[in-house]
């Protein structure tokens, strides 16, 4: 990271809730040769039912202690390590061309709109002509509160709430910049929308919203990305993501994760819905990150909704992941399909927990979940739990849930054809998480995510190895 | 060019399974080595590609000269010996093309072309009568009896290896499959394969036929011939067989 990193705020980050005018500038300056609306961006004024909800948001967050999280007696989640005094919103200036690490994600990527963020600011975006046409809308979420404002507030935070903890409280208060994503009415989007936070800097406290809306019989393919540059220090992403796929909408959708190896908390809460005969069909991958706490909910809220969840994470190092997803069937007839598969190498700890809820009411729902954890070395840790609440009857629920790990007669079996074992080890771990990758719906995000598993697993060959040995 | 097991003896966590096993196989050569349930049949097929499970407490294992005896179980299937297993793993998320491609060049120095792979494969498939679209099914993952012992096959054909050890390959397989799996080793049986059939019953031997018999009791060889053994086997049983030795033993 350079050592001059752009001139940070001083003011406590409650005292600067309005959208910064670098962000919205750059979201149209970005954009100019695509953007039809023609209207430059002015500093963006929030509309009063943001700032107060803000205001209340502020408020829930002084009043909130840092949370410590404990489960099941044995596994704490715990920011004792974090510095939050030394952490502090950070405005990034924009640039021209897309970052460089924003850029090798996306390098085998088709893009057709793009919103990156990097720590505070928004610093550059794209909107393919073609979605323009659409009347898909791709703008920073302070943008889209301005411009948008019936349609921001008809959905912004009606599935998540200020109320629940202190980060949430901290990312409805202090976000800035933001994404929003709105696909109307029966329109199908070929091209992925893209929404990208970086960041860059040790320090930075970034505080993330992205609210999308897939109108009625729309469809359309949208992938986050979480990512990090090698900084050596702190730093803070507090997000909020919320999805509402309206009535017989289709969407695919994507979060990658990795913050690479500073020292990046990332505490976050992740939303989707889905109305009537919507399906959404979701993909959250963990790839790094010193700290993860999220909370994954998937709604399926009107009959005939139906859901896949098929995600993914491998931990290294000094890594501690802590996810918890809920598959929430809230009416009758809906389906979901719950598959979660990690791999723990290093000294780290994770932990998936994976609810199976449904409400009174929901009868004939259909659901599944199964969770799978797979230990590479001596000292990691972790655990997988699936859980089932059904407060009604007439439902198929079921669960189950492996820690375990590599098998030796697999291994046998595939160094008896010639495969030395490194490479036999390295193949089967390729293959567990093989059923995750497929469900990703682009081969540039696939070969992305396996060349990150391989990465992960050749800087632990020693280690595994020697756990495998010694088990032989 | 042979394998060759010399007074092997074999445990299993503390328990001793055989008890000095000879045996010689070599290129060319087709071995039927029979013997009832718990013998000590498919430890010995486990000991020679080197199950780290198996420990070998006394004897050797040579392959064409050289000591194999501790050898890592990739070091002698690159030296050119291969095993069928009769209870193969699976290995989700890896089609068997894919696995194919990676161990046919595990033993070569440059990997295959991509293209001359693909009409490797396709030949290979076509000389078995393999379904085409098998090739693209992950490896075992909920394959049939039948189907797991052809995928066996098509990868005893693609590896060519000098001494193939088929264990049990014949178990659990109707006589259609049984038909496919036979002919499939005698269309790779020649003089540069030697093969050791590992099997309970007679009936894989009405299509392959063995130019040696041993028959296994108790984690030893006790009888060896040639193809009649087999035929005398068929009508004698096992027990028969026990019994003669046991008297010979007596005497």
């Amino acid at each position: 990271m350079p050592a001059s990193a752009p001139s940070t705020s001083t003011a406590a980050p409650g005292e600067e809730h309005s959208p910064n005018a670098a962000g919205g500038a750059q979201a149209d300056r970005g954009s100019a040769e695509h953007r039809t609306d023609g209207s430059p961006a002015s500093t963006a004024a929030t509309p009063p039912w943001l700032e107060e909800l803000r205001a209340a948001a502020l408020e829930a967050y002084e009043a909130e202690p840092v949370p410590n999280w404990r489960r099941s007696g044995f596994w704490t989640t715990s920011l004792r390590k974090l510095d939050t005094d030394a952490l502090e919103p950070r405005e990034r200036e924009p640039v021209s061309e897309l970052p460089p690490l924003a850029a090798e994600a996306l390098r085998d990527q088709e893009v057709g709109a793009l919103i990156v963020q990097s720590g505070a600011s928004t610093v550059f975006t794209t909107l393919d002509p073609e979605l323009t046409e659409q009347g898909v809308i791709v703008c920073p979420l302070d943008v889209a509160a301005e411009r948008h404002p019936d349609l921001v507030r008809e959905h912004y935070m009606q599935r998540l709430s200020a109320d629940e903890g202190k980060f949430s409280a901290a990312t409805a208060a202090f976000w800035t910049g933001g994404a929003f994503v709105h696909v109307p009415r029966n329109v199908k989007v070929e091209k992925p929308i893209q929404t990208v936070y970086l960041i860059e800097e040790p320090g930075t406290a970034q505080y993330a919203h992205t609210l999308a809306i897939v109108e009625e019989g729309a469809e359309c393919s949208i992938r986050e990305y979480c990512l990090g540059a090698p900084i050596d220090g702190q730093a803070l992403h507090a997000g909020a993501f919320e999805l509402y796929a309206h009535a017989g909408a289709n969407v695919r959708l994507a979060h990658f994760q990795d913050w690479g190896p500073g020292e990046v908390y990332d505490i976050s809460t992740k939303r989707v819905e889905i109305a009537r005969d919507a399906r959404v069909d979701w993909v959250p991958v963990h790839l790094g990150g010193r700290l993860t706490k999220q909370t994954l909910d998937i709604v399926t809220a009107e009959q005939g909704s139906d859901m896949r969840h098929t995600g993914l994470y491998f931990t290294e190092g000094e890594e501690h992941l802590d996810l918890f997803t809920t598959d929430r069937h809230e009416a009758g007839h809906t389906t979901g399909d719950t598959v979660w598969k990690g791999a723990l190498t290093g000294n780290s700890r994770a932990s998936y927990e994976g609810l199976i809820h449904i409400v009174p009411n929901a009868q004939e729902s259909h659901t599944y979940l199964q969770t799978h954890q797979m230990l590479l070395s001596q000292k990691a840790k972790g655990d997988a739990i699936p859980s089932l609440i059904v407060e009604t009857d007439s439902v198929s629920a079921s669960h189950g849930g492996t820690v375990g790990e590599l098998d030796e007669d697999q291994i046998f079996y595939m160094t008896s054809r010639g495969l030395p074992r490194s490479e036999a080890v390295r193949i089967l771990v390729e293959g567990y998480f093989e059923e995750v990758v497929q469900r990703l719906d682009d081969e540039g995000l696939q070969e992305l995510v396996r060349h990150r598993i391989v990465q992960k697993l050749a800087a632990a060959e020693d280690q595994v190895s020697e756990f495998i040995g010694e088990r032989a | 060019m042979s394998l060759e097991i010399q007074n092997l003896h074999v445990r299993i966590e503390e328990r001793e399974i055989l008890h000095g096993v000879d045996l010689k196989v070599a290129k060319g050569e087709t071995h039927a080595l029979m013997g009832p349930n718990g013998s000590g049949k498919s430890t010995l097929a486990n000991t020679i590609m080197g199950n780290p499970n198996y420990e070998v407490t006394e004897g050797k294992i040579v392959f064409n000269g050289e000591d194999m005896t501790e050898a890592a179980p990739d070091e002698r299937a690159r030296a050119g010996l291969f095993l069928a297993f009769q209870y193969p793993a699976t290995i989700p998320g890896v089609s068997v093309a894919n696995f194919l491609r990676l161990a046919v060049n595990a033993r070569r120095e440059e990997p295959m072309k991509v293209k001359d792979f693909g009409k490797y494969l396709r030949e290979n498939v076509n000389l078995l009568k393999i379904d085409p679209s098998f090739v693209s099914r992950y490896l075992n993952e909920g394959f049939s009896g039948g189907e797991k012992k052809r995928a066996e096959i098509l990868q005893l054909a693609m590896l060519k290896p000098e001494i193939a050890v088929l264990d049990e390959t014949d178990s659990g397989l109707d006589i259609d499959a049984l038909r496919i799996v036979s002919d499939g080793v005698n269309a790779l049986s020649g003089p540069d394969m030697g093969s050791l059939i590992i099997t309970h019953y007679t009936r894989i031997l009405n299509y392959v036929k063995p130019d040696y018999v041993h028959i296994m009791l108790d984690g030893r060889i006790v009888r060896e011939g040639g193809p009649e053994l087999a035929d005398q086997l068929e009508d004698q049983g096992y027990d028969l067989v026990r019994e003669e030795v046991a008297a010979g033993d007596a005497g």
